[in-house]
């Protein structure tokens, strides 16, 4: 700038030197120096208008409720989903977003939606719920079977730049006509005709600023108001209006009254939610009513309006008469002005603000799953992008789930520190919950508090693991059938190891008792120390190491026999995507929270697919998965049956660490595998094992799913034999003790067991599938 | 861009295979191991099988479950993914597929058609990992792991690997005789 300027004056100088009067030069100079000034500004214009007006938050969604007959859900868990998509009960649905209800049946007209494969029109639908099921799903019109429906997902959250500016952009043609007019007429009745600026507005400002003795009129054009929120700071002076003028008449010449008025719609500001600002009447819909603009009446969009002039004066929460009345004084210009007739605006005077009860919006609602969902967009993605480009972000994650997982994990915490005298809020708790096919998480809660946004012990808490590890060291045992079979016997007698550099390790059992022989599927069901140290031992850390590797475990791991007793630190992530391995088949799932990623302008940009790799042979997969199914029918996680039905399969393991600082149990279904933890934040004890507080966490939540009958489905390759249990030998009915056990095709016992007397003899060993398949 | 035959199928015999594989679903379920005699944990479990592995279908066996699933949402979804990936747009029939597969994880059908559309889309190596997902929820099913053994090979090749390839078609052979 200052160059330009002496630049200017040098050349005027040479130019018009002696020949003409002083006021001449003067005024040629003060010329020339608008001139430039104008042309900054209109740069500034040009360049802030045409790049990217806004810096538009991320929005992360939960998954899409995919609705179809038989789909396992309680007439109440649709109604909790439709309350949080802000769906509107009414008596008979007629519009997107309403639905009516009566009991187990429900009429919906559901809202467009467009996800990353395309946009779901909208949809009026009938369904009735029985026996805790979807049973029929029908098209309202026509009667006919619907095979499947899709809703819209519920909001979960967004990413906010620094600023917390937050916007719901609109463009013009989404906005009703009946706002955009009801607008004008009140803000700037001239909009259409005037060049940015309104003599006749001003000069009926300043007539009315007059007789009223104070400002009570503004005679801003709404292109001035939107230069001043676009381009100026706050302050009032004169060299701001004068820009402000200069700068509305560029922009009006620049752009049409259709690119203006848009802008403005979605700049105005309309409110404050703490420290998030609201802009633009697409967000403020959402603030104040909960539903998309288009959703909203006239009353409505007469309050939204009305606000422009103060949105904290008319705020309608706060001062609710305030609000009614400039309301009310909108619905009748309006009607003077024959924009509805004087019927519609009886009509609409009389209802109701109707403004939403709650004031203060959780910015995000589960802020511990947000924080994963950021951590791995993060891998792709700049932070400014996550904040500033509008993205659109499905996620994994199941509400119905996460709310069921922070209901129990508070309220078990509680209790247990209730039943055992420990001081109230000591305990803390973390947990993930997945599917258990996709990798997809369903849930997660980082701590007690689910509202809680600080540390998030899902994440971040690396705790020991203790027992949790020991199927490692069992799988990598049933790898080598001809070595190891779930009925070989392990040596449970006291142990003393001396390492190479003279350090000698003397793993105990917890009970403080040896179990000398016993079987290696009991070894792992009562968590045995003393015979597991054997095995890893008799195995090789190396080898362990190496299964760790493969079921996904990424950490650096420290090569010590007591890494087989979970001598290693993990997350309760990276503890869940190690059992997602076991729980899914043998398949290395990636843990994903993440489905696809949109544009602002809706087009994808990104999808994270679900991939598998297979890690583990299907058959070792299913002789560990049944080793941990006999944990929990029998070994140290059997109270799980204490309210689980007997008739769902699990398999899991406890964990326990020294002087109890940490409980866990994972254990998984057929559709979900789930991973808690329960410790203090201080390290302390917490004088819990593995059963007694995580499992029953767990317990809590798996009760709650519909876990209908599944079985471990089975694999090839594998055969079943009765064996004796005390010495792992085949057996026959006149054998006390027996247990039918599944061993790799041709790894079973040949030798018969001592108790076998001959007289009532079983049959042979079956291949389930040739005799099925035959 | 040219697709593998699985997405050529005519609808009804997609659908037809999907129902073939939901039916015969149950009987690659096998009923729990078993604790015998004097073990309170038997006696509390009235779901423990008997000690002769025989399949029945009687209520509340994974049978009456996997019949009571009602099938059309996952018909709509397979059908929805073969228009689209015939039209080309191989990314949302992926899409369908994995919604499907949300609803029925344990359908060998859906990783298949997943893998045939992965394959499709240049990725002969994940093709060849759903694939070997499809197998391993398809025990006994042997035309199912028939067509998953001849996708492989596809993948194989695709990869120039001219003996795995063989060997796939070899193992595709065998069960198709089975």
């Amino acid at each position: 700038m200052v160059k330009r300027r002496r630049r200017g004056r040098r050349k005027s100088r040479r130019k018009v030197v002696s020949r003409r009067p002083l006021w001449i030069r003067i005024s040629l100079l003060l010329a020339i120096l608008l001139a430039a000034y104008v042309t900054y500004l209109d740069f500034q214009v040009r360049h802030q208008f045409n790049g990217k007006r806004w810096s538009l938050p991320a929005r992360v969604y939960a998954r899409p409720l995919e609705l179809y007959a038989g789909l396992e859900m309680t007439a109440e868990q649709l109604a909790t989903e439709l309350k949080a998509l802000h769906y509107r009960p009414v008596v008979s649905p007629r519009e997107p977003g309403q639905f009516s209800r009566n009991s187990n049946e429900f009429h919906l007209i559901s809202r467009p939606f467009d996800f990353w494969d395309g946009q779901d029109v909208s949809a009026n639908i009938r369904m009735s719920f029985s026996a805790g099921k979807l049973a029929r799903l029908t098209d309202a019109a026509s009667g006919k079977a619907l095979s499947l429906l899709r809703l819209d997902p519920v909001l979960v959250g967004s990413f906010y730049p620094a600023h917390n500016e937050d916007r719901v952009l609109l463009q013009l043609d989404e906005v009703p006509v009946s706002l955009t007019d009801a607008l004008i007429v009140i803000e700037d009745r001239d909009f259409y005709s005037h060049h940015g600026v309104s003599p006749a507005a001003i000069m009926r400002a300043l007539y009315a600023n007059i007789r009223a003795g104070s400002v009570v009129q503004g005679g801003s054009t709404l292109t001035q108001q939107l230069v001043k929120n676009f381009f100026l700071s706050s302050e009032r002076s004169l060299t701001r209006k004068l820009n402000e003028a200069i700068m509305s008449l560029l922009l009006e010449w620049h752009y049409s009254k259709d690119e203006i008025l848009e802008a403005y719609l979605n700049e105005v500001y309309l409110g404050q939610d703490g420290n998030r600002a609201i802009h633009g009447f697409g967000l403020a819909s959402y603030f104040y009513f909960e539903r998309p603009l288009a959703e909203l009446g006239i009353d409505q969009y007469a309050l939204l309006v009305g606000m422009v002039k103060g949105p904290s004066y008319y705020n309608p929460r706060r001062h609710p008469e305030r609000a009614i009345a400039r309301r009310n004084l909108v619905l009748d210009v309006m009607a003077k002005l024959e924009l509805i007739t004087a019927e519609e605006s009886a009509r609409a005077k009389a209802r109701k603000l109707g403004v939403s009860d709650y004031q203060r919006t959780a910015i995000n609602t589960f802020p511990a799953f947000l924080d994963l969902v950021r951590r791995q967009l993060q891998r792709d993605y700049r932070d400014e992008d996550i904040t500033s480009e509008g993205l659109t972000i499905f996620t994994t994650l199941d509400p119905q789930v996460q709310w069921q997982l922070q209901g129990v994990l508070g309220s078990r915490l509680g209790s247990l520190e209730r039943d055992r005298g420990l001081q109230a809020n000591t305990l803390q708790g973390a947990a993930v919950i997945t599917s258990v096919q996709g990798g997809e998480v369903l849930a997660l809660a980082g701590g007690r508090d689910p509202a809680f946004a600080g540390f998030n012990r899902a994440l971040d808490a690396h705790r020991q693991v203790g027992s949790l590890l020991k199927p490692a060291v069992y799988l990598t045992a049933l790898e080598q059938p001809r070595r190891y079979t779930l009925a070989t016997l392990l040596d449970d007698s006291p142990l003393t190891f001396t390492a190479r550099n003279g350090a000698v390790w003397k793993p105990g059992n917890y009970d403080r008792k040896n179990h000398g022989k016993v079987p290696l599927y009991l070894a792992l069901a009562h968590s045995y120390n003393v015979s597991t140290a054997r095995l890893g031992l008799d195995l090789g850390i190396e080898s362990i190491i190496k299964t760790l590797r493969r079921l996904g475990v990424e950490q650096h791991l420290n090569p010590y026999p007591s890494l087989v007793l979970g001598a290693v630190e993990m997350s309760p992530l990276q503890v869940t995507s190690m059992y997602q391995t076991f729980a899914s088949g043998g398949f290395r799932t990636p843990l994903r929270a993440i489905n696809a990623v949109l544009a602002a302008d809706k087009t994808p940009l990104q999808r994270y697919p679900l991939s598998v790799q297979s890690a583990i042979e299907p058959a070792p997969d299913f002789l560990i998965n049944t080793a941990m199914h006999f944990v929990v029918r029998e070994g140290t996680g059997s109270s799980i049956y204490q309210s689980l039905p007997a008739a769902v399969d699990v398999a899991g393991k406890t964990g326990t660490t020294d002087d109890l600082r940490d409980s866990w149990f994972a254990g998984f279904t057929g559709d979900r595998l789930g991973v808690v933890w329960i410790g203090r934040d201080d390290n302390q004890t917490t004088g819990l094992t593995g059963s007694t507080g995580a499992l029953r966490v767990w317990r809590d939540l798996f009760t709650q799913f519909n876990n209908s009958g599944w079985v471990q489905p089975a694999v090839e390759g594998i055969e079943y034999h009765t064996v004796d249990q005390k010495t792992g030998l085949l057996a026959d009915a006149s054998c006390p003790d027996t247990v039918q056990l599944p061993f790799i095709s041709g790894s079973g016992p040949v030798q018969q067991a001592p108790c076998v007397t001959g007289k009532k003899a079983l049959p042979d060993p079956v291949d389930w599938f040739k005799e099925l398949f035959q | 861009m040219k697709l593998s035959s699985a997405l050529h199928m005519p609808v009804a015999v997609v659908v037809l295979a999907l129902v073939h594989g939901c039916s015969s679903a149950p009987s690659q379920r096998q009923p729990t191991p078993v604790v015998e005699h004097g073990r309170p944990a038997a006696a509390q479990h009235p779901s423990i099988q008997p000690q002769v592995p025989v399949y029945t279908s009687a209520p509340g066996t994974p049978a009456a479950v996997a019949t009571s699933r009602q099938p059309a949402a996952v018909v709509a979804l397979l059908q929805q993914a073969e228009q689209q990936a015939n039209g080309g747009d191989l990314e949302s029939a992926a899409a369908s597929l994995e919604r499907a597969i949300r609803i029925d994880p344990h359908n060998p059908i859906l990783w298949y058609h997943l893998a045939t559309v992965r394959l499709s889309q240049g990725e002969p190596s994940q093709a060849e990992q759903l694939a070997n997902k499809s197998n391993s929820l398809a025990p006994g099913n042997y035309a199912q792991q028939a067509r998953n053994w001849l996708l492989i090979a596809q993948a194989r090749r695709q990869l120039n690997d001219s003996p795995g390839a063989a060997v796939a078609e070899q193992r595709a052979r065998e069960l198709g005789a089975r």
